[in-house]
């Protein structure tokens, strides 16, 4: 493949690679607590960057004959780049493949098996409630390609289950929740039917509250919403722009020192785990925040040069776009006491599982507000039912600098690792 | 790349004609673009990309099946692939569909400046000019100015003879400056797009001038206290607010199969003033969300989801209609050919009301003013929506800017609450779109009028 292309480049080509992506797969979905089709995609595409006198170009084709064209119109658009010194990578190591074999057992029967059972669960305990499942199962592959002699590839497997359920009560208030699981192999979904069971039953009553600051807990995937606001602002990008909150701060204490969070591309089992980044730099964990202190923010090749930072291994693309610094996993160090025990000793508060439109108004600086979507109260350490029609608001690094709890327990939801998360004082309005 | 998107439109022909099969579809597409995106001194990105796509679906006793690939030479394989899919599993409950009249056409995006005849060098040039003015302010931290263009030719073909062809030329740019001083930043955007050619992005100053002024002005607003306001909203939060509260509701997906949705939803039912009226109309041509046909080769209908207030009409696939026993509205849409189409909304809007905009500020003594928007959510019971600022309004008149006015309510109470319909509609699209099912950002208009709505939650610190 690089013959083909090489020969389209102009002299003056500095350097180029070539990012080539296949991938198979077979989504199952059921909608409406009925299995509603089956789907088998296969797509592949390949993307060529190329730096000529300095400029870099980019084109892409998921057409296999078009090839040398994207090349050469890669290479034709390079003189608009800006200047970009770097250099590609050329001690690519690939330790292991995202790839489990055990992907190959996918049994489309059995899974939809699994997932008529869970609808019949759900629909004998909430009648009239209404469920749509999804299924996934796929194989792929990553070749990278560069002029510095990089020639290196993965497998990967992917496996997700997910489910949404639905209950529309009769004065017109809807109650939805859902849950999902991935991995790199199939694994068993039920215990995510009695996850969704327990968060509509516990939603079926509704209580009413003032205005007002309540403690607030965050599980994991609700915490991780709310996170990502803040780790937005370790990417190279706002930092270099001068939007980041955190730029100057390296070194400095800028959250509560129970607060540990990383980037780690290595999460065991996690589909989302890498062997090297998409420009074939070799990846590691590191910290965004140490015991409350800001210490690496992540780049790929480019930014790292415009900050002056080594390169971090977070460079992310797809075959039709240019890399970009994005983060691979994060992981958030557990605290000293459960999460039952946690909601146990509050009074008087809230546990915030979903919201409406977080991250849709200015978040750069950690301000957020957003609708109750799904979200409990809490007394006298009992959940005694459901808030709604009001909103959380707050500022989330002014949050977690002040006083936090992090739970024991850690769950990976995605490529994320979080405890649940305490914080005594939140603003709500009703 | 069109060669071989015709030659299996051949292949797609024979095998739509063959049987086995109680429906299927074709789809096929062809095309390329360039973007380029700009930021502050630097060139983000200069790129361009070309991409062939296909699918087949088929329904065969009550199943969907669907497959997609991008080698076209392959579509017999993938078709077989399809049947095979509808025929693993017989479902419990079976899907069936509203059957159409086949359609034949070919449609061509009208272009007053076809784009790929445009140098690259003269859409940097103008995107470059843009991004000056961006800067223009010294408040400004940093910008970005996006511009994108895509030419592609669509195919869509079906077992009941329709052949329909769109040569769909797409184009915008999406500008915004961020603005800084001391520890606030404050971004703003505009973006304009739509099925058109370069013209739509020339002399496009004045709103790179309104961008890099409002972020400025931004800076030395204060965020607006929590709690529950009169507010006027400006044409582009009214049409966010009807795609939002509404329009999403009327997607008959959420409605076909839920016994209690059924109930809530009853045409007929009483949603609004008897001056609100509310439509979908992908028929509008040139604006983000024209569609000459949807994704199951259905032609789109001027569809009044409510009129005089009342209930009026929903949004149908084949499907959905069938299930509802209603017509078929021509929504079925879908983020291209690999993508399967499900319900979405094309250009919705408020229809204008009898209020002119003086009429509708005179008649609120202390409320806010909000003004456009950053971003919407709904979960058909409860939205959410972000004016980018506003104003105070005291006895008509705004007076202090504010920034970061998050509005959140029930769709039910918000529609009644309704109090005054302006007669100033405007329609709104841009570079972004809509989300729905793991599929965006699909282009949409949504527009509207000035409108006051009463007793809105506003989020916030007191």
């Amino acid at each position: 493949m690089i013959d083909r292309i090489t020969k389209a480049f102009p002299a003056g080509t500095k350097w180029f690679d070539i990012f080539h992506v296949e991938g198979k797969s077979t989504p199952v979905k059921f909608r409406n607590n009925r299995l509603h089709s089956l789907t088998e995609n296969e797509n592949s595409g390949t993307g060529v960057r190329i730096n000529v006198n300095g400029r870099t170009g980019f084109s892409s084709t998921n057409d296999d004959t078009g090839i040398e064209r994207i090349a050469g119109l890669a290479a034709s658009l390079s003189p608009f780049g800006d200047i970009e010194s770097f250099a590609l990578p050329s001690d690519t190591r690939s330790a292991f493949d995202p790839y489990d074999p055990a992907i190959e057992n996918f049994n489309l029967q059995s899974e939809i098996k699994g997932c008529d059972t869970a609808i019949d669960e759900l629909t004998r305990r909430f009648p009239g409630v209404m469920v749509d499942m999804g299924i996934t199962s796929s194989t792929g592959s990553m070749r990278l390609m560069n002029s510095a002699g990089v020639d290196i590839s993965y497998r990967e497997s992917y496996y997700s289950a997910s489910i949404s359920a639905t209950l529309v009560l009769p004065d017109g208030t809807r109650i939805e929740t859902w849950e999902g699981e991935s991995h790199t192999r199939p694994v068993e979904f039920s215990s995510m039917i009695s996850v969704v069971a327990d968060k509509l039953e516990k939603a079926m009553t509704v209580c009413k509250i003032e205005s007002g600051l309540y403690p607030v807990i965050l599980p994991p995937s609700a915490f991780g919403s709310l996170l990502g606001l803040v780790i937005s602002g370790f990417s190279a990008v706002p930092v270099w722009k001068g939007i980041s909150p955190m730029a100057g701060k390296q070194e400095t204490r800028v959250f509560n020192e129970a607060l540990t969070i990383r980037d780690n591309p290595l999460i065991e089992g996690s589909p989302y785990s890498i062997p090297f980044d998409a420009e074939g730099v070799n990846v590691a964990e590191k910290f965004l925040i140490r015991k409350g202190v800001v210490e690496t923010f992540i780049a790929d090749l480019k930014y790292a040069e415009r900050l002056g930072i080594a390169p971090t291994g977070n460079a992310s693309r797809g075959y039709s776009s240019l890399p970009g610094p994005s983060f691979t996993g994060i992981e958030a160090d557990s605290g000293q006491e459960h999460h039952e025990s946690m909601i146990s000793s509050v009074k008087k508060g809230i546990i915030a599982h979903q919201f409406i439109g977080l991250g849709q108004s200015n978040t750069i600086t950690g301000d957020f507000s957003a609708s109750m979507d799904l979200a409990y109260l809490v007394e006298n350490g009992k959940i005694t039912g459901r808030v709604k029609d009001c909103m959380i608001s707050g500022n989330i690094i002014e949050l977690l600098a002040g006083e936090i709890a992090l739970s024991s327990d850690r769950e990976r939801k995605g490529s994320s690792v979080l405890p649940w998360l305490w914080i005594p004082a939140v603003n709500i309005v009703t | 790349m069109n060669e071989k998107l015709y030659d299996a439109a051949e292949k797609g022909k024979r095998l739509l004609s063959s049987g086995g099969f109680d429906f299927a579809e074709v789809r096929l597409s062809a095309g390329g673009g360039t973007t380029i995106s700009l930021s502050g001194e630097n060139t983000e990105a200069v790129v361009s990309g070309e991409a062939v796509a296909g699918s087949v679906r088929v329904l065969k006793n009550g199943s969907w099946g669907f497959a997609t690939f991008n080698d076209l030479s392959s579509l017999e394989r993938f078709f077989r692939s399809a049947v095979n899919s509808a025929s693993i599993v017989i479902p419990r409950e079976k899907t069936s569909i509203v059957r159409a009249k086949p359609f034949t056409g070919r449609f061509t995006t009208q272009v007053q400046r076809d784009f790929s005849s445009v140098s690259v060098d003269e859409k940097f040039e103008q995107l470059s000019s843009y991004n000056r003015i961006l800067r223009s302010s010294q408040s400004i931290q940093t910008t970005r100015a996006n511009y994108r263009d895509s030419n592609s030719l669509y195919v869509y073909m079906n077992s009941e003879g329709s052949f329909l062809e769109y040569d769909r030329s797409y184009c915008g740019i999406a500008l915004s400056s961020v603005a800084k001083k001391g520890s606030v930043i404050q971004p703003y955007g505009e973006s304009i797009s739509g099925y058109a050619g370069y013209e739509i992005t020339e002399k496009r100053e004045a709103l790179a001038e309104k961008v890099v002024k409002t972020a400025s002005d931004m800076l030395d607003a204060e965020p607006v206290e929590g709690g529950r306001y009169n507010v006027i909203l400006d044409p582009k939060l009214s049409g966010v607010f009807i795609h939002e509260a509404f329009g999403h509701l009327s997607e008959a997906d959420f409605v076909h199969e839920n016994p209690s949705m059924r109930d809530i939803m009853v045409i007929g039912r009483e949603f609004g003033p008897p001056e609100l009226n509310v439509i979908d109309d992908g028929n509008i041509e040139s604006i983000a969300g024209y569609i000459p046909f949807d994704d199951e080769g259905i032609i789109p209908s001027k569809t009044y989801l409510i009129k005089n207030g009342t209930l009026s009409g929903r949004l149908h696939s084949r499907e959905t209609a069938n299930k509802m026993g209603e017509e078929t509205t021509g929504n079925a849409r879908s983020m291209g050919v690999m993508k399967q189409p499900i319900v979405r909304m094309t250009n919705t809007y408020i229809e204008n009301g009898q209020h002119s905009r003086d009429d509708i500020f005179n008649a609120l003594d202390d409320g806010l003013y909000a003004v456009s928007f950053i971003g919407g959510q709904t979960n058909l019971e409860m939205f959410t929506f972000t004016a980018a600022y506003g104003y105070r309004v005291k006895n008509g008149k705004p007076g202090k800017m504010f920034r970061d006015i998050i509005l959140s309510g029930n769709v039910f109470t918000t529609l009644k609450n309704i109090a005054m319909i302006g007669n100033d509609c405007e329609m709104f699209g841009g570079l972004g779109g809509c989300g729905k099912g793991g599929q965006g950002p699909l282009p949409v208009t949504l527009g509207g009028p000035h409108m006051l709505v009463n007793d809105v939650l506003v989020g916030g610190g007191k």
